[in-house]
């Protein structure tokens, strides 16, 4: 499916993959995040972005039911998690890349993709591959023994090979050399678009992030203090830094850019 | 050369179940990440309910048995066998170990020793405490091979094991569950996110190992018969083969298991030749695993993988104890009072009970405050207990000399197994110390050469003329002697409150919070251990002398691993990390007042052993922080609502009881 600007308002009002519907989250009792409410098309690529302790991180853990939700909700194709376990959640297609990459040092880039499809599914394969062919030539090697770019390679492809509706995908540019991260991302991208994977995507680098995602949402201090098209973000880059450095005008009301 | 030969094979009856718990260990291990010490016990409950269908046709549960009107076959008898282990390990995974999956280390060591004591009480109750004899499963037989001929079973029988542990491996190596179980291993968050559930690989896991643990024990007990102590307690060589292996590879496991057992048993031969020193007769298979343990782990000098996990919990938080004189008073008073209103047995229990609640205080002092978990603190009250029968009757020191004497003894042997505790920690120096306890047990205790089975009598402790004395005549339980225990006591426990306030208190608990952090702080993490080894061992010597006077002669019933196990129980009952929790330990523990009650009102002493393994696994579960500890935690609870009522808002709170509070990361 080759994809054109003008189709992406379509996909996004279409019934959303993954929605949280005033989501509190937190530790302990504390909320860490506080009043979440954003949405995943299929298709859509959101970029959730803030500085170190806005809640970026948190938000993902309470998507996978890896944190339970104060107050609110997350629905996943409609159905709220309920009581679901973090593991049937992934099941029902909602996966996370954790910042960590969720690879496992002790077995082979084979044992990975073995782990990731619950079937056998050889076309499958054949397509993610395609998108990855360094991982082809290391097929037999242990994945602590691979370079911070394979492996987060080998994170993306395990993901894609699982046939997720939702991809949530945490600091990828963590640890990896600026030029491998632009090659990446405009590629996972495209992938998400062909396959109509609603993508999330926490990120350090603003520009980058917004120059791939259809939508920006930034938080700060645990809530939102902006959503926008990333176009509007981008070229908006005052809004964006002063919505990071928890501008006054941020403090308590949520901006929104019109668009 | 021939007799060699015949005794290795011997020996690979030994070593194949050694593979089947040394497997066992391994799979669950990489599954849960606990190191179950009970697999030896539950891999024997379902070769009990083989053995007992093959003797007279009676199906035993746990409670209640059916009868069968014949004796069901050998396939029959072990299908069901078999079904019973699978029973065992679901029901253990899901009421036991699930709940303690994200538990501190301390939590899921204590949770598997109740198991095991647990399970042990129950075949002794149900099947009895005596040998039974097993009917073989496998054909009797020699092959003639070298001139030699050697006996078919023990080959045929580790052929089997080799073969199911090769059917683990295979498991792992090649089903997507399997890689999904070593994957979780690893890193169980990823696991999770990639759709796997790392409980219900660990519920297979647990399954595999108690049934793989049973066909071992199945096999093996139609060589040997079963014993329930027997059995229990060779989980230690299946450890140590564990360690050996690094708790990663089956390859390993095999290997080790089978050398291992055929080592031990030309140990066994080697010991009858006239040229062996009948000092070193005794125990040596058990010395055996320890040294080769201790010696890999320091030739390997590396740290032995630990498994990444979800979360962990912290370790019971510990409140610095401050000498406060009216309760010192009150509980010295309550004790004088207890000691006089009672005569005889009972006197007698609550004089018992004050011992146990020194003993509880050693593993308050290693484990509570140090971090370190040592099981091996029965076998340093055993060495003090069998240093004072020498010490007292061959050389006649008087009393309170003979006492600090032998408590030195046991503390020399604390420092030595302290060193292990330099490289390693968690539930691998579990491993180490009740490894070092069975050595000791065997080598030491059951050597008569060093401890004459007649007995070892100890002469009665007298002060400037005054006799202190156990019994006198007809006084079974003499105030004299109960009185010199409670003032050895008060002086011991006034002795650690003023360590545990002071600094070295501080250093232990630094220590056991982060070994890293504490080191860049400046605290000598080695000389920290070795003084808490030392302080434990010192207090848990006392114990062990004070037993010794009480019984006026020991034997080596008198301190079996068993015992020291279950002290600690009790210790982790009342609670692990406070002088309170000892004194409920005490009044708790083996032979003390509660039992002697049970004993004597209720007619339930049998029962003691099971009903302490049932409590500790419940209290491990519900309430980590021990029964003291929960009762701190209310009284502070009580106390922060009294504060905040008459000073009407949050900010009376702050600044009360909480700072007191020394939280721990582990």
């Amino acid at each position: 499916m080759p994809e054109s600007p003008a189709q992406e308002p379509t996909e996004a009002s279409r019934e959303p993959l993954l929605e949280t519907v005033d989501l509190a989250a937190g530790y302990n009792g504390v909320a860490a995040i506080r009043g979440l409410s954003l949405s995943v098309g299929p298709g859509e690529v959101v970029a959730l972005l803030g500085p170190n302790g806005a809640g970026k991180t948190t938000s993902l853990l309470a998507m996978v039911g890896l944190v339970r939700p104060l107050a609110g909700e997350v629905r996943v194709l409609g159905a709220p998690l309920g009581r679901r376990r973090p593991h049937q959640i992934a099941r029902a297609g909602v996966l996370l890349v954790p910042d960590d990459r969720g690879i496992f040092y002790g077995l082979t880039v084979r044992e990975h993709l073995r782990l990731a499809a619950r079937k056998a599914d050889a076309e499958r394969e054949t397509q993610v591959l395609d998108r990855f062919p360094v991982l082809r030539k290391l097929e037999g090697r242990r994945a602590g023994l691979m370079s911070g770019g394979e492996q987060q390679m080998l994170a993306i492809a395990k993901a894609l090979l699982a046939r997720p509706k939702v991809l949530i995908i945490d600091e990828m540019s963590l640890g990896l050399a600026p030029k491998i991260v632009q090659e990446m991302l405009p590629a996972i991208r495209d992938l998400a678009k062909e396959d109509g994977i609603g993508l999330v995507l926490v990120e350090q680098h603003i520009e980058l992030a917004l120059s791939i995602a259809d939508r920006g949402v930034i938080l700060n201090h645990g809530r939102v203090v902006l959503t926008g098209a990333a176009g509007d973000l981008l070229r908006d880059r005052h809004l964006v830094e002063a919505a990071y450095f928890g501008a006054e005008q941020f403090a308590d009301t949520e901006g929104t850019l019109a668009g | 050369m021939g007799t060699f030969l015949q005794f290795v094979v011997l020996g690979l009856g030994l070593g194949s179940i050694y593979i089947g718990l040394g497997t066992g260990l391994l799979l669950v291990h990489r599954a849960t990440g606990i190191i179950n010490f009970a697999q030896g016990a539950m891999a024997m409950w379902g070769a009990y309910v083989f053995a007992q269908l093959r003797v007279d046709g009676r199906l035993v549960f746990p409670i209640g048995s059916i009868e069968f009107a014949r004796r069901p076959t050998v396939a029959v008898a072990a299908v069901i066998g078999l079904v019973t282990a699978f029973v065992l390990g679901l029901v253990v995974h899901y009421l036991v170990f699930r709940p303690v999956r994200n538990a501190p280390v301390l939590a899921q060591v204590v949770v598997s020793v109740a198991v095991m004591i647990t399970l042990q009480a129950l075949v002794v109750l149900r099947f009895g405490a005596n040998n039974i004899d097993v009917a073989s499963i496998l054909p009797e037989g020699t092959i003639h091979v070298l001139d030699v001929d050697l006996p078919t079973r023990e080959i045929i029988m580790a052929a089997i094991m080799v073969v199911l542990a090769a059917a683990v491996w295979a498991y792992l190596r090649f089903t997507r569950a399997g890689v999904a179980t070593r994957a979780a291993s690893e890193n169980e968050r990823a696991a999770v996110l990639m759709g796997f559930s790392p409980d219900r690989l660990a519920a297979v896991a647990q399954v595999v190992a108690v049934m793989i643990g049973t066909i071992s024990v199945m096999l093996g007990s139609s060589l040997t018969g079963l014993n329930p102590d027997n059995y229990t307690l060779l989980v230690v060589p299946a450890l140590a083969v564990l360690l050996v292996a690094r708790m990663e590879s089956i390859g390993v496991v095999v290997v080790a298991a089978l050398l291992l057992g055929a080592f031990q048993s030309v140990i066994g031969l080697l010991v009858t030749k006239s040229w062996w020193p009948v000092w070193a007769q005794s125990g040596l298979d058990q010395v055996i695993p320890f040294a080769v343990v201790m010696v890999i782990l320091f030739v390997q000098g590396k740290r032995l993988p630990s498994r990444g996990s979800l979360q962990t919990l912290r370790l019971p938080d510990v409140a610095i104890p401050k000498l406060k004189p009216i309760p010192a008073v009150i509980l010295l008073v309550l004790g004088v009072a207890a000691l006089s209103l009672t005569t005889g047995t009972y006197r007698f229990g609550v004089t018992t009970s004050i011992i146990v609640m020194l003993l509880a205080l050693s593993y308050v002092v290693i484990t509570g405050y140090l971090g370190q978990i040592s099981l091996a603190q029965g076998a340093f009250a055993g060495a003090a207990g069998f240093c004072l029968s020498k010490v007292t009757t061959e050389w006649g020191v008087p009393f309170p000399l003979s006492l600090i004497l032998c408590a030195l003894v046991a503390t020399a042997l604390g420092m030595l197994v302290a060193l292990p505790a330099f490289r390693i920690r968690g539930a691998q120096l579990a491993i180490i110390t009740i490894a070092a306890a069975l050595a000791i047990e065997r080598f030491v205790f059951n050597n008569y050469t060093l401890t004459p089975p007649e007995g070892n009598p100890i002469a009665d402790a007298t002060l400037l003329g005054l006799n202190l004395g156990v019994r006198e005549g007809r006084d079974l339980s003499r105030m004299a002697f109960s009185l010199m225990v409670l003032v050895v006591a008060a002086i011991l426990v006034w002795v650690f409150i003023r360590v545990a306030s002071g600094d070295t208190g501080r250093t232990f608990l630094a220590v056991r919070a982060n070994e890293r952090a504490a080191a860049s702080s400046g605290i000598n993490v080695r000389k920290t251990k070795l003084i808490g080894f030392a302080i434990s061992a010192f207090i848990a010597g006392i114990a062990g002398c004070l037993i010794g006077f009480s019984r006026g002669q020991l034997s080596a019933e008198s301190f079996t691993v068993f015992a020291g196990l279950q002290v600690l129980a009790v210790a982790y009952l009342g609670g692990i990390t406070s002088v309170g929790g000892a004194i409920v330990a005490g009044v708790l523990g083996p032979l003390g007042i509660v039992y002697v009650l049970l004993r004597g009102v209720f007619d339930l002493g049998e029962y003691y052993p099971l009903i302490s393994g049932l409590g500790l696994i419940l209290t491990a579960i519900l309430n980590p922080v021990g029964i003291a500890g929960a009762t701190r935690e209310q009284v502070d609870w009580v106390r922060s609502k009294l504060r905040r009522g008459p000073a009407a808002g949050p900010s009376a709170e702050t600044g009360s009881a909480a700072p007191r509070k020394e939280p721990s990361r582990v």
